[in-house]
């Protein structure tokens, strides 16, 4: 009896809080805020802030059409695959506080699981066997390569940081890291840790594919590169995946740098973990997507791997010497 | 339960493939201008798509030449159904100025189902807006007509507006050849 109940709880967790149906509505009510916000910078009315939702049904409702040079089980089951590793992301991540799933190693495995939609993109295009998905994928590739080094050394200096705290080295546990953070303040207010995370917003659009880093999947240019033979519901999960990293990626900026400000209780922790995440993502998203033009392939390998990750290693350095 | 929800979606969300057939380059601006700050047709939900598969509305401007009428059919097959197809402007309507040349195969409506027509040379942005409009309304019908298509036992819904013999791209003469009338 007890395992019936745990496991019906577990199944919660993951299909309702903080699972699919939190991060659906909040990936959506993000991606729709952000696309009106920059609709109001370009001085448009913009489209409503459901428009997310229109589209993501819309598609769901749309005919799939399998093209003849694609390997159908490889294509149709890359977005699935996308979603799932994305939803279990969201597992790990303390809503303010608490994490459902916790281990001594979330962020290594945070790591892991963010690097699993991409590639699934990556396979999903390559077995559609389209020359727009080949250009596409090989760019998504090295996108991913320039935002990791930044993202380890940014994960790095937190871990540095809280384990001198703890004296356990590096702890890379979240449940720790948000721990140490109720009980010392966040760690935005220690200037050591500054830099990481200005390190950590700047690589937020790049991880999620947003302009100006989009070359993966410029849409003027490349037809939204790998996913330019896909319809109907496989790219409304797609979009659905997409909406749903901005999400991830903010919510981990708040756990790792702005935790210890929940108030215990869990539905109102989560309501100001999605407003700080609509904040963020109105400015180092919605405002960069406004105001600057796509950059090539190798300009933002470069910038990544040279500015974003310089900031990221003073931090580290900083904390090496337990600052 | 959610079949009302995408009905109603799909009105609301229609993504633009815009197919230039050998236009004078006038509606394609047009076009643009209904995309841009000045008339934003993404209050509507309007959306560029880069490739045919995310499409709902085919947007045809040019008076099909030759060369591109095989290649318009093609793109338009690859629409996913629900779809419509709008053509701005009076060539592919008529051929307009350029109607008896022989490389102008214009109208539209003798190959596909044509289900918005926007007339003008060029036809003001809210001329064209009013016709993309229109377009989702049909939109939707055509996701109702499916419905009830399945509900009475047709499996794959009806089959899309019956579509005349798309003629392959090879079939068309090289540029350079002599072309029987």
């Amino acid at each position: 009896m007890a395992i019936v109940y745990s496991s019906l709880v577990y199944l919660g967790y993951i299909l309702i809080f903080p699972g699919f149906l939190f991060c659906f509505v909040a990936g959506m009510l993000i991606t729709g805020i952000d696309r009106k916000i920059v609709a109001k910078m370009q001085k448009r009315v913009g489209p409503p802030i459901l428009q997310p939702m229109y589209d993501f049904f819309k598609l769901m409702g749309k005919e799939t059409i399998i093209p003849a040079a694609a390997n159908k089980t490889v294509f149709l089951a890359a977005p699935i695959v996308g979603l799932a590793a994305m939803v279990v992301i969201q597992l790990f991540i303390p809503v303010i506080s608490t994490p459902i799933l916790y281990g001594t190693a979330d962020l290594i495995v945070i790591l892991y699981l963010l690097l699993i939609p991409a590639l699934a993109e990556i396979y999903g295009g390559s077995a559609s066997g389209s020359p727009y998905a080949g250009v596409g994928l090989s760019r998504e590739m090295v996108t991913i390569i320039a935002c990791e080094l930044p993202l380890v050394l940014i994960f790095l200096s937190v871990a540095k940081t809280v384990g001198n705290a703890m004296g356990t080295g590096l702890c890379f546990s979240l449940s720790d890291i948000a721990a140490y953070q109720a009980a010392n303040g966040s760690l935005m207010l220690k200037a050591s840790m500054i830099p990481a995370a200005i390190a950590m917003l700047l690589v937020i659009p790049g991880e999620t594919g947003n302009h100006p880093f989009d070359a993966a999947e410029a849409e003027t240019e490349i037809c939204e590169g790998m996913l330019a033979e896909y319809s109907g519901a496989p790219l409304g999960i797609y979009k659905l995946t997409h909406a749903i990293k901005t999400f991830t990626l903010t919510a981990l900026f708040v756990a790792l740098f702005l935790g210890g400000i929940g108030t215990g209780i869990v539905l109102l922790d989560a309501l100001i973990e999605f407003a700080i995440c609509v904040v963020l993502t109105i400015i180092f998203i919605s405002l960069v997507h406004a105001v600057t033009a796509r950059l090539k392939i190798e300009q933002l390998f470069k910038y990544y791997w040279t500015a974003v990750s310089a900031i990221a290693l003073i931090s580290l350095v900083l904390a090496w010497f337990g600052m | 339960m959610f079949k009302n929800l995408i009905t109603e979606s799909t009105a609301k969300s229609p993504w633009l493939f815009h197919i230039n057939s050998g236009s004078c380059n006038g509606c394609d601006i047009e076009l643009v201008a209904v995309l841009t700050p000045r008339y934003d047709a993404e209050r509507f939900g309007f959306k560029l798509a880069g490739s045919p598969r995310h499409a709902d509305i085919v947007v045809v401007s040019g008076p099909l030449t030759q060369q591109s009428l095989p290649r318009t059919l093609r793109a338009i097959s690859q629409v996913p159904e629900p779809r419509c197809i709008v053509t701005i402007g009076s060539c592919p309507q008529s051929g307009n100025v350029f109607k008896g040349s022989y490389s102008v195969m214009a109208p539209l409506s003798k190959y596909v189902h044509v289900d918005v027509a926007v007339a003008g040379c060029t036809p003001k942005p809210e001329a064209i807006m009013d016709g993309l409009v229109q377009a989702t309304e049909i939109l939707k019908e055509k996701r109702k007509a499916w419905l009830e298509a399945k509900k009475n036992g047709l499996k794959d819904g009806p089959k899309a507006e019956t579509e005349q013999e798309v003629p392959a791209a090879e079939d068309v003469p090289a540029s350079g050849e002599e072309v029987q009338q």
